[in-house]
């Protein structure tokens, strides 16, 4: 047991959620004690576009109940695709009391060719503690395992798949829209957009795609290696953040895709000289504004890591500390995260975190929104970039691409002047 | 009135969600939500409240369950010098996992010489179904359990002594009227409605009982409650700290929530009846809807639908009712027939009580009927938004403040204006 001031992540089920809400076709029953279901207050006051989350709650209840009134969990699964003709698959998320009633659940149903009834994804790895974007990642891969067609064709011409951030990820709809802006330059169209914007046909379909995309490798990571290990769809994981990252990742993708150098060389450049201002602010300011400035960035895996390295070698910070608060992915992020820090370090309790920061002495805070009170502690410049933030920004802005990379000049300048 | 039962799923925000609003309303409290990263979710997601209390949160391991003590001990740690009160609240995984978070309080209370009170957020109501407030409900009835309980002589004595010093500054204002009242009357609620009770203690006042305090405190001191107090309950969703009150011996006066004109002046006639005062509120009732005259004009009329999940929907319809609106239907995620007896009797023979209404049933009525404006609990206001409804939210009223004669008159006054803002954006030509 542990005393915490915060958490940085919401249990599984809360991951699993977010997930469906991202996918069209996908409707989530969420197994929990009534009033637990607080997933449609939570859409309904961050994402603002007046659409209703696709949950329905089976209200785990002690005691008496009536026999039509739901809470049996069976039932309630099997009038999903009654009470939603549109629903094409229905995932089970367990909270974490109903994980620890030990209950049995139905077994999964995959989509029958011809059948009427949505698929039945269970989550059955579903345990608590479980952080949320664990779970996330899992669920979209028994999504895609369920649902990925075998023996598609590859298509025509060189597509691929954008694993992106699900819903509430800070400009999470704008990264997959720059990142599909620059795949189009190169000659790349983009097959799906997954999980945000997708659809269950889409998913059907994933296999199509020449290579995947991974732009959030916390949610993308584990339905990518299953197509890569069964589907044989190559991937790209270079972080898309900065204008090193985002022009390593085209090259990658041209070379999945089998694309000119030539020409994609070309539009990078071109590129670099009309959009991305993040070169140009490094070389505009005198060396002095960044000499001997130290950073702080935390957050979840890809975005602390591509602002690292970006901060550190684009710009000229040094990176005193960088960490992250997904334990599950410890090894991978120190790995990363030596390449422009020796700073690097794991950490989900926020008063550690924020004595790591405090213990880095640095001039600029960039992390989740919990860093806030220690930026404000230290007196120095804080930027909230990585989930989770307060902010609801009707107009989203990226972080990734080049787009992105001015964006993360124009908010440097703001808070280094 | 009928009331109908559609054993649906309603929407209904997490009870947890008033942690922050409640730690802030506790000053020098620290509130330590027992759990795992579930409830702490919960709390952090919504971040409302003020500032005062401070919230922790014992995230278990379900690897490795806590051993008996364990709790105990970090919760002194935790409160070292700067609280004066500790709250443990249990919720669902911490039973599931074996924590008895009643002993822990116990224990914590006899290590650090501290206040400590365990609040259950989780145990079952006689009626099926939750309420966005319960964790009001179930913090006011631990702070009950934690007034000091004194015999009718002395508690008799100790509302003497209020009337002499006054309670919010207000008591001197009647002190040239002779008190009549026999029993102390202690108010409950008004947690997350700043200023509601000073209103009623006034009102009171003004009737001849003088207020022996209220729970929770605006100071440091809990009232006395017990045996001859006479509990004034302000809040409908309240059944289990009124249950605790009625345990202790105390009387709880079963009367109309203070909440619209005629539901004041019915509370503060019977309260005032309970404590041995006798008033009549007819004519103060009657001046009030002739003050209110303007705004009552502005709801006559108005079709309203309730979709809230906060449990105040049943006394505001009611008052909305009695000030000309035609109240189309009361979503009620849960209902206490028992304890709200007298609210659904004067609720009136046209209004439709929906117990356990299931959300997608309500947006298909609502988009039937097409109200004039839905109060709607936080998960159905966008969507309602989204087609063209226009949309308040219950917390909305309560934070408001919607005790009182002068609640009323806040309550008439959030209407009309979001009415007129609507006027407003409709008549401008984008």
């Amino acid at each position: 047991m542990r005393l915490l001031k915060d958490v940085y992540e919401g249990p599984g089920s809360h991951g699993i959620l977010r997930l469906a809400a991202c996918i069209g076709g996908v409707h989530a029953v969420l197994r929990a004690a009534p009033g637990e279901a607080y997933l449609p207050a939570l859409y309904g006051s961050r994402e603002r576009d007046g659409l209703a989350a696709a949950v329905t709650l089976s209200p785990l209840q002690d005691g008496r109940r009536e026999i039509y009134a739901p809470g049996d969990l069976s039932q309630d699964l099997a009038g999903v695709g009654r009470r939603h003709p549109g629903a094409e698959a229905v995932i089970l998320a367990r909270s974490e009391a109903a994980l620890l009633s030990g209950e049995t659940i139905p077994a999964p149903s995959p989509p029958q060719p011809g059948g009427r009834d949505p698929a039945l994804v269970t989550c059955a790895w579903e345990s608590p503690g479980m952080g949320e974007t664990e779970a996330a990642d899992l669920a979209l891969e028994d999504l895609v395992r369920t649902h990925a067609r075998k023996g598609l064709e590859r298509s025509p011409y060189p597509t691929v798949n954008l694993f992106g951030p699900p819903v509430f990820g800070p400009g999470a709809a704008a990264e997959y829209d720059e990142a599909e802006r620059l795949l189009n330059l190169v000659g790349v169209e983009v097959n799906a957009r997954v999980p945000l914007g997708a659809t269950v046909e889409g998913l059907r379909r994933l296999p199509r795609a020449w290579g995947n995309v991974l732009l959030y490798r916390e949610v993308g990571e584990s339905a990518t290696l299953y197509l890569q290990d069964e589907h044989k769809v190559g991937r790209v994981t270079t972080p898309m953040i900065g204008a090193a990252g985002t022009g390593a990742a085209l090259r990658a993708v041209a070379e999945l895709c089998e694309l000119d150098p030539k020409f994609v060389e070309r539009t990078v450049w071109s590129e670099l000289a009309r959009t991305s201002k993040l070169p140009w602010y490094a070389r505009l300011k005198p060396p002095e504004t960044f000499a001997g400035l130290k950073a702080a960035v935390f957050g979840d895996f890809t975005y602390p890591l591509g602002l690292g390295y970006a901060l550190s070698r684009e710009v000229g910070l040094d990176v005193a500390a960088c960490g992250t608060y997904l334990t599950h992915l410890e090894r991978d992020f120190l790995f990363h995260a030596q390449t422009f820090t020796e700073g690097g370090f794991v950490e989900d309790d926020p008063e550690r975190v924020a004595n790591k920061i405090v213990a880095a002495r640095p001039d600029l805070v960039v992390g989740t929104e919990l860093e806030r009170a220690v930026a404000t502690d230290l007196d120095v410049p804080f930027l909230p970039l990585c989930y989770p933030t307060a902010g609801r920004p009707f107009v989203e802005n990226p972080l990734m691409g080049y787009r992105g990379s001015s964006i993360l000049a124009d908010r440097l300048d703001e808070a280094l002047g | 009135m009928t009331i109908l039962n559609e054993s649906g799923i309603p929407d209904v925000l997490h009870p947890l969600h008033a942690v922050n609003g409640l730690a802030g309303r506790l000053p020098g409290t620290l509130v330590i939500v027992v759990g795992m990263r579930s409830e702490a979710h919960v709390v952090r997601s919504f971040p409302g409240g003020g500032p005062g209390g401070r919230v922790r949160f014992a995230i278990l391991d379900p690897r490795d369950p806590p051993q008996q003590g364990q709790l105990a001990n970090l919760a002194v740690d935790a409160a070292g010098r700067r609280a004066e009160k500790v709250l443990l609240v249990g919720s669902r995984t911490a039973a599931a996992l074996g924590v008895d978070v009643d002993f822990e309080a116990r224990l914590a209370a006899r290590k650090s010489g501290l206040t400590v009170a365990a609040v259950d957020a989780d145990a079952p109501y006689a009626n099926p179904g939750a309420l966005s407030t319960d964790l009001e409900d179930r913090v006011l009835a631990a702070l009950v359990d934690l007034c000091p309980k004194r015999r009718t002589s002395e508690l008799v004595e100790a509302a003497s002594q209020a009337k002499r010093t006054g309670f919010f500054g207000l008591g001197g204002r009647n002190r040239e009227r002779p008190a009549e009242q026999g029993r102390p009357v202690v108010l409950l609620g008004g947690a997350l409605s700043p200023g509601s009770a000073a209103d009623l203690v006034a009102e009171l006042a003004r009737t001849g009982v003088e207020a022996a305090g209220v729970v929770p405190p605006t100071g440091d001191d809990l009232p006395p409650v017990g045996e001859g107090t006479v509990v004034a309950v302000m809040d409908p969703n309240l059944g289990t700290a009124a249950n605790a009150a009625r345990e202790r011996g105390a009387r709880v006066v079963r009367t109309l929530m203070p909440i619209g004109v005629d539901g004041t002046a019915r509370f503060l006639q019977d309260v005032a009846e309970d404590a041995g005062a006798r008033t009549s509120e007819v004519m103060r009732a009657r001046s009030v809807w002739e003050e209110l005259g303007a705004l009552r004009g502005r709801v006559r009329g108005k079709r309203i639908f309730f979709a809230g999940d906060t449990g105040y929907e049943v006394p505001l319809a009611r008052f909305l009712a009695d000030a000309g609106a035609v109240v189309l239907e009361v979503g009620a995620p849960r209902l206490d027939r028992r304890f709200l007896a007298e609210e659904l009797q004067a609720l009136g023979s046209g209004v439709d009580v929906v117990v356990s209404p299931d959300w997608r049933g309500q947006m298909a009525r609502i988009e039937e009927s097409n109200p004039d404006v839905v109060v709607a609990s936080a998960g159905l206001h966008a969507p309602l938004v989204a087609r063209g409804h226009l949309c308040r939210g219950p917390e909305d009223f309560v934070r408001a403040g919607l005790h009182g004669y002068e609640g009323a008159r806040r309550i008439l006054e959030l209407f009309a204006r979001t009415f007129d803002r609507a006027e407003a954006l409709d008549a401008s030509s984008l």
